[in-house]
């Protein structure tokens, strides 16, 4: 990957980043990252897209201290990442992970807690935080009782509601139908538009990286590194109609381009009975 | 007339009234077979077995038994529910205890208690001591099992999003573990209650010097059934009941689940 | 060192302090040995049962009782929880009246079993025959009533027989669970045989503990403590390992 010349301020570098799981024994180890530089511009959506096991969403549980990798490391401002911070990243898992037990305020309101957030402002931080993903009228809900795509814009608010400058979304919608996927990545769209949050987001999904990203990183197969980083130059919000361009069908071909090859890699590898469990 | 006919046959066929009309249909047919039977002595028709249940409630001697293993049973589930509830969060604490201690309550979750019945009268003598210590021994396990699976298996992706958010070990346990442990704990208490009947009434029977065991062996030697079932049957209530009591409060608490 | 050593030794560690600790209170005459016998006088007493036979008679007894008693429950369970399962009706009726049953501690009912059936074998076995019923008929119900309807369309789809759909569908997928009552049927007939053989009996092992117990002998009363807990691991080790065998096939 060239040095980027780009003038915007950097948000998030990540350098060298390298990480072999397997532990003492050197006969088990698996190489997940090759040396992985990066770099995240304030205020935009970078997606991380690649064949699976390529260790996208490691990289992304480095970038949110997490996790740290056997060399290298992630800084965000300036300022290297060693544990959570949850003054300055929210997180948005693939599954749910609102508490069962708590209604759907009371989930955002733990949130707050758990960052730290006075208790008088916790309710009506939230309040607002359900308002911008038009579910204030569930509140009193229990996380069961809404479908996947509502469990999910809980989840949403709750990372809004943090409000961190950055934003960590592990395929958020991965486990959402179509149409629901379709929706919420025009919502998301609209809300980049108005609040310029600096967001990561990992997705298997060409179509979902194209429509939401500024740029996408392509993946290679285990070992990860960078292949490629496209630009999408296209102002958010983007609707409906910019996926039906020739435009966006063409950037999906060409991402599709890039991926084909590290996908049937990634494929072979499987077949070969994995060391690690 | 039609309309009423089946609203009448949809009223009988839910489960509840099914359920009762097969108990009363059962009694009926046991009054019946037993009022026609040569050997009265061996079918004692419920009509019978509650008139015996009322002068049992009169019986000094009766009640004090049952209401001494009432009590029994109480103390050794409430120690059943306290101790248990100390070693499973123990156990449970982390991986290594669990790894550790775990196979050893299970060791001696796997002996039959059942024979070693006869030591705990030895060493607690054949008073309520025995009957409380067997009754605890019982009830203890399934709480334990229970508390230390309520505290290994909450989910990971909780755990995660909850440090993502920045909580505290504290927080996390006031958040996270401890509302997952709570509906575990009811399962544990329910099964554990199960249990701790089972103990206390083994070991009521068991011993004939006194208590329950006195009034079911003198009613078998003296052929009393009328008694006999009459006695059963209360105790039996008395199991449904405190089961209903717990099942209950199992459900309240685990709404989530 | 790593964590599974570590957790194996403390492990073994806790089972050896406690045979050590059996062996020196009772070697120092610390605990009365009317309380705790030596290990060493149960294992000579252990020989011995076996080697003049005395064993054998209640041993036979038991396993003759739990025979009779496990088929008793295996039989009557798996037919009852069939028919009730076959109407959505009937499971609504019946399995929650089971349930309810299965929740009381059946050995109350002991004492009518010995006034209809006296002291003899057949108590235990109806006894025990009952224990076994309720976890067996409980689980063939859930087996039958929770086969994965989308099974039966697909059987339905490719027009399947009524004994096809028996032989090919339903039975195969309610197994699984069937198997895990006859586990705990099995399980729970062989406790209550013992323990209504402690209760009131002429004989078996559950009696021969009772007896020695009574009569103060501890060395032989752990002797036959020890043979009933072989027993049950033995017996239990055989169950599993059959229903292990049943699910692989």
């Amino acid at each position: 990957m060239a040095a980027d010349s780009d003038s915007r301020p950097v948000t998030i570098r990540v350098e060298a980043v390298e990480h072999t799981f397997g532990g003492d024994d050197p006969a088990h180890h698996v190489r997940a990252l090759d040396r992985i530089s990066l770099e995240v511009f304030h205020g935009e959506m970078l997606c991380l897209i690649g064949p699976s096991g390529c260790g996208k969403s490691t990289l992304l549980n480095v970038i949110g201290g997490m996790f740290t990798p056997s060399s290298g490391r992630a800084l965000i401002d300036g300022e290297p990442i060693t544990r959570p911070m949850p003054a300055k990243i929210a997180y948005m898992f693939q599954e749910s992970t609102l508490l069962p037990w708590a209604t759907v305020l009371e989930n955002i309101m733990v949130g707050l807690e758990f960052q730290g957030v006075a208790k008088p402002e916790r309710e009506p931080r939230a309040r607002v935080a359900l308002a911008t993903v038009n579910l204030q009228d569930f509140a009193a809900h229990f996380p069961d009782q809404l479908s996947g795509g509502m469990k999910q814009r809980v989840s949403l608010a709750r990372a809004l509601s943090l409000g961190t400058e950055i934003l960590l979304m592990d395929e958020p919608f991965a486990s959402l139908d179509e149409q629901t996927r379709m929706v919420f990545g025009e919502d998301l769209s609209q809300m980049l538009a108005t609040t310029r949050k600096t967001i990561v987001f990992v997705t298997h999904s060409l179509a979902e990286a194209v429509f939401l990203a500024d740029r996408v990183a392509v993946f290679t197969a285990r070992p990860g590194s960078i292949k490629e980083i496209m630009t999408i130059d296209e102002p958010h919000p983007r609707g409906p109609d910019f996926m039906t361009t020739d435009r966006f069908a063409r950037l999906r071909n060409s991402l599709y381009a890039q991926l084909r090859d590290e996908i049937r890699k990634a494929m072979r590898e499987q077949q070969v009975p994995s060391t690690i469990d | 007339m039609n309309a009423t006919a089946a609203s009448i046959l949809r009223f009988l066929a839910r489960p509840v009234v099914s359920q009762l009309a097969f108990v009363i249909l059962a009694m009926l047919l046991w009054e019946v077979a037993a009022r026609h039977s040569t050997d009265e002595l061996f079918t004692s028709p419920p009509s019978a077995v509650f008139a015996a249940a009322g002068d049992l409630f009169d019986d000094k001697g009766v009640m004090r038994a049952v209401v001494t293993t009432l009590w029994e049973l109480g103390l050794s589930f409430l120690l059943a529910v306290v101790f248990g509830l100390a070693v499973g969060v123990g156990v449970g604490a982390s991986g290594m205890t669990y790894r550790s201690l775990y196979p050893i309550i299970l060791l001696a979750y796997a002996i039959p208690q059942i024979t070693i019945l006869p030591l705990f009268v030895l060493y607690f003598g054949p008073g309520p001591a025995s009957k409380v210590a067997f009754g605890f021994s019982h009830g203890i396990f399934p709480i334990i099992v229970n508390v230390v699976a309520g505290l290994r298996t909450v989910p990971t992706g909780l755990l995660r999003s909850a440090y993502s958010m920045g909580a505290t070990k504290q927080q996390v346990f006031r958040r996270i573990t401890f509302p997952h442990l709570v509906p575990s704990f009811f399962t544990g208490m329910r099964l554990g209650m199960t249990a701790t009947l089972l103990g206390v009434l083994l070991s009521e029977l068991y011993v004939s010097s006194g208590g329950i065991g006195y009034y079911t062996e003198l009613y078998t030697e003296s052929f009393e059934p009328h008694n006999l079932f009459a006695l059963t049957g209360m105790l039996a209530l008395m199991a449904v009941f405190l089961n209903e009591v717990v099942r209950r409060a199992e459900i309240r608490h685990s709404r989530w689940r | 060192m790593n964590q599974t050593t570590t957790s194996r030794l403390i492990q073994a560690g806790f089972v050896a302090a406690v045979l050590l600790t059996w062996v020196l209170v009772t070697s120092t005459g610390l605990i009365n040995p009317i309380f705790l016998p030596n290990p060493v006088d149960v294992m000579e007493e252990l020989g011995q049962m076996i080697a003049d036979g005395s064993l054998w008679a209640d041993l036979t007894i038991t396993l003759f009782e739990l025979v009779l008693a496990y088929t008793a429950a295996v039989v009557s369970g798996t037919l009852i929880g069939f028919a009730v399962s076959t109407t959505r009706w009937s499971t609504r009726v019946f399995e929650p009246l089971f349930a309810a049953f299965f929740a009381i501690p059946i050995i109350v009912f002991y004492p009518l079993t010995v006034l209809y059936f006296g002291l003899g074998p057949e108590s235990k076995i109806v006894h025990g025959g009952m224990f076994g019923f309720f976890p067996i008929a409980l689980n063939t119900i859930t087996g039958f009533a929770t086969v994965d309807r989308r099974l039966l369309l697909l059987a339905a789809s490719m027009g399947a027989s009524p004994k096809q759909r028996f032989v090919r569908i339903l039975f195969p997928a309610a197994l699984p669970i069937m198997i895990t009552g006859y586990r705990m049927g099995f399980i729970l007939t062989f406790l209550s045989i013992i323990g209504s053989e402690s209760i009131a009996s002429l004989a078996g092992l559950g009696h021969r503990i009772v007896w020695y117990a009574e009569a103060l002998e501890t060395p032989k009363m752990f002797a036959y403590i020890v043979i009933v807990v072989l027993l049950a691991t033995l017996l239990n080790t055989i169950v599993a390992a059959l229903e292990l065998r049943r699910r692989g096939a």
